[in-house]
């Protein structure tokens, strides 16, 4: 047996494992799909399981949108992350540009306190940001879920590692033009940070997205629930009873994220690859 | 200052009033310009005083007091003494620690060869990359509550797909015993996307010129896998092993939606977060939950620092 064909059947037989595991590890997802469409899953979970219901409907997915409750958290959860992302990626331009650029006193130290923030978990800080806005009163609203995302160490840090990256003198040649540091930031290096920008709206996204544990303490008004809330409150309420419906709602709140995944694929494995690979 | 000196030279000697004007105002200007920058800052640092620095210190005073939010009292060291004896708590602690430990060791030597299977194959590499990654991008929280059906021990796909193939089944989340083992296989599954492309983007990142080396002296790809990829990949795993740590000792939202505040079955499955949660939100204890926060805290710090030392991680 030549080299070639040695090389041919273990690049199969690699194919074939990877296959394999990729089809194991997507199975938990190609089930929730089958039982949501199934008519008869919420009394008994078909068993053994099958690929394709007996009587395949959208019954419970009827059910899903009828509720409105999912389609509200839908509306909630943009509304926060459209805010955050701003606020957040707004802020962390900014800081990112001024530690690579400026010049000021106490820059290393203010820099070294940006990076002590990445240490600090939410925990310890729950208690005293909730009773801080309950204090202004501001419990039961999307302010509290906002507000707290100005601050990321990790954007900042990944903003000032791009921005040590371009050259010094573009400033030089708007400063002899007499442009403030202001203009030059919008003018000159803010176009030029279209990557990093994209990477830090993605990162942002899938955070604020995610984020729980801290609207579980300040969102009690069902009204206001993001997405994970409303899932996280109908999985306690009805624990493995209704797994028609439960699996529904699941294929529901997933499809518009991988959907939006599927076309960002790209952009937003390299946006997790830097955070990674940068992070060393 | 070089300015002025330099303007003094070009204007004569006549001028030398001037000089004095003109490093007034560079001085000015350069006050002006530091702040100019720290307004840059202003929006971040605001940020890191009243949602970082302030909660910290806020929290560490409240872990001393007996409160509920609105009546406060001085009780000195109680909180933490009444912490660090709960048996509760303690086995918060071996719960988050159980499950981050098979987490991170399963899942990072899996990943990896995972990693290492997909950077070697010709064809279907970016294919493969968007399949594994899907988990990660889905949320925990749904995760969990489909998890709650793939692994329920009667009508679950795991268990009929490990009958067929005539090994033993599970209990999973329905008994104190196995429960943990079905968090861990949720965190494993969830997490492997990342491990991979974070292995994956490493592993591109490894010097083409030292596997052609390696072939001259005629090393078979095993070898090469074990001597040159490994070696290589050392900083990857330690990343790898601090970022699954830290994040393993904050675990919350799954076991929060599998078992509720207190981790049922028997509290099998609360971690540390979920003590915090269940002692600060349902009991309304701030106290206790500060100084349990504190705690954690100090945990995750020493942890941190140990995992630092271990893989001798460059900072």
């Amino acid at each position: 047996m030549d080299q070639k064909t040695s090389e041919r059947i273990s690049n199969s037989v690699k194919f074939i494992v990877l296959l394999v595991c990729g089809i194991l590890l997507m199975m938990p997802f190609i089930w929730m799909v089958s039982v949501g469409f199934d008519r008869t899953a919420n009394i008994t979970m078909p068993f053994p399981p099958r690929l394709i219901p007996e009587t395949i409907s959208s019954f419970n997915f009827g059910i899903v949108f009828e509720n409105g409750r999912l389609i509200q958290s839908y509306i909630n959860s943009g509304i926060v992350t459209t805010c955050s992302v701003f606020l957040q990626v707004s802020a962390s331009l900014l800081a990112g540009y001024a530690f690579s650029k400026g010049t000021f006193k106490y820059k290393r130290l203010l820099f070294v306190l940006v990076l002590c923030t990445l240490m600090i978990p939410m925990e310890p800080r729950l208690i005293p940001l909730y009773t801080l806005f309950n204090s202004v009163g501001l419990l039961n609203s999307f302010w509290p879920l906002i507000l707290p995302t100005v601050i990321n160490g990790m954007l900042i840090f990944l903003c000032k590692q791009f921005f040590d990256q371009l050259p010094g003198t573009l400033r030089e040649a708007a400063q002899i033009d007499g442009a403030g540091e202001f203009r030059i930031f919008f003018t000159v290096y803010l176009p030029l940070a279209g990557p990093i920008a994209a990477t830090m709206v993605i990162l942002s996204f899938i955070w604020s997205w995610n984020d729980f544990m801290w609207p579980l303490v300040v969102l009690n008004n069902q009204d206001l629930h993001t997405v994970p809330l409303y899932l996280a409150s109908f999985s306690l309420e009805n624990g493995t009873s209704l797994g028609g419906l439960t699996m529904a709602l699941a294929t529901v709140s997933i499809l518009p994220i991988v959907v939006l995944y599927l076309f960002l694929q790209r952009y937003i494995i390299q946006s997790i690859a830097l955070s990674g690979v940068k992070g060393e | 200052m070089v300015k002025g000196k330099i303007s003094l030279n070009e204007n004569g000697v006549e001028d030398t009033v001037n000089i004095h004007d003109d490093v007034e105002t560079i001085k000015s200007k350069k006050r002006k310009a530091a702040l100019t920058w720290y307004i840059f800052l202003l929006p971040s640092f605001l940020g890191i005083l009243l949602f970082m620095v302030y909660p910290i210190v806020e929290s560490f005073r409240l872990s001393f007091f007996r409160s509920n939010g609105t009546i406060e009292t001085f009780i000195g060291f109680s909180n933490f003494q009444l912490v660090l004896t709960s048996k509760t708590f303690w086995n918060t602690v071996w719960n988050t620690f159980f499950i981050g430990f098979f987490q991170i060791f399963l899942t990072i030597p899996l990943g990896f060869i995972f990693a290492s299977l997909i950077n070697s194959i010709r064809r279907g590499q970016n294919f493969f990359k968007v399949v594994y990654f899907l988990p990660n991008v889905t949320s925990i929280v749904a995760a969990a509550m489909i998890f709650q059906f793939v692994l329920h021990p009667e009508m679950g796909v795991v268990n009929y797909a490990l009958d067929a193939i005539g090994l033993p089944t599970s209990t999973w989340f329905s008994d104190p015993s196995t429960s943990k083992w079905g968090v861990i296989l949720l965190a494993v599954w969830h997490w492997i996307g990342f491990v991979i492309i974070i292995c994956l983007a490493n592993l591109q990142a490894i010097s083409p010129e030292m596997y052609e080396a390696a072939k001259i002296d005629g090393a078979s790809g095993l070898q090469q896998w074990l001597f040159i990829t490994i070696p290589n990949m050392s900083g990857t795993f330690a990343f790898l092993l601090i970022t699954g740590w830290i994040g393993s000792l904050q675990r919350f939202n799954e076991v929060y939606v599998l078992g509720g505040p207190n981790g049922s079955p028997a509290r099998s499955i609360q971690t540390m977060g979920a003590f915090i949660y269940e002692r600060g939100f349902t009991g309304f204890e701030f106290g206790i939950a500060s100084a349990a926060t504190y705690i954690m805290f100090v945990i995750i710090l020493i942890f941190t620092f140990i995992n630092l030392k271990v893989s001798k991680m460059q900072l």
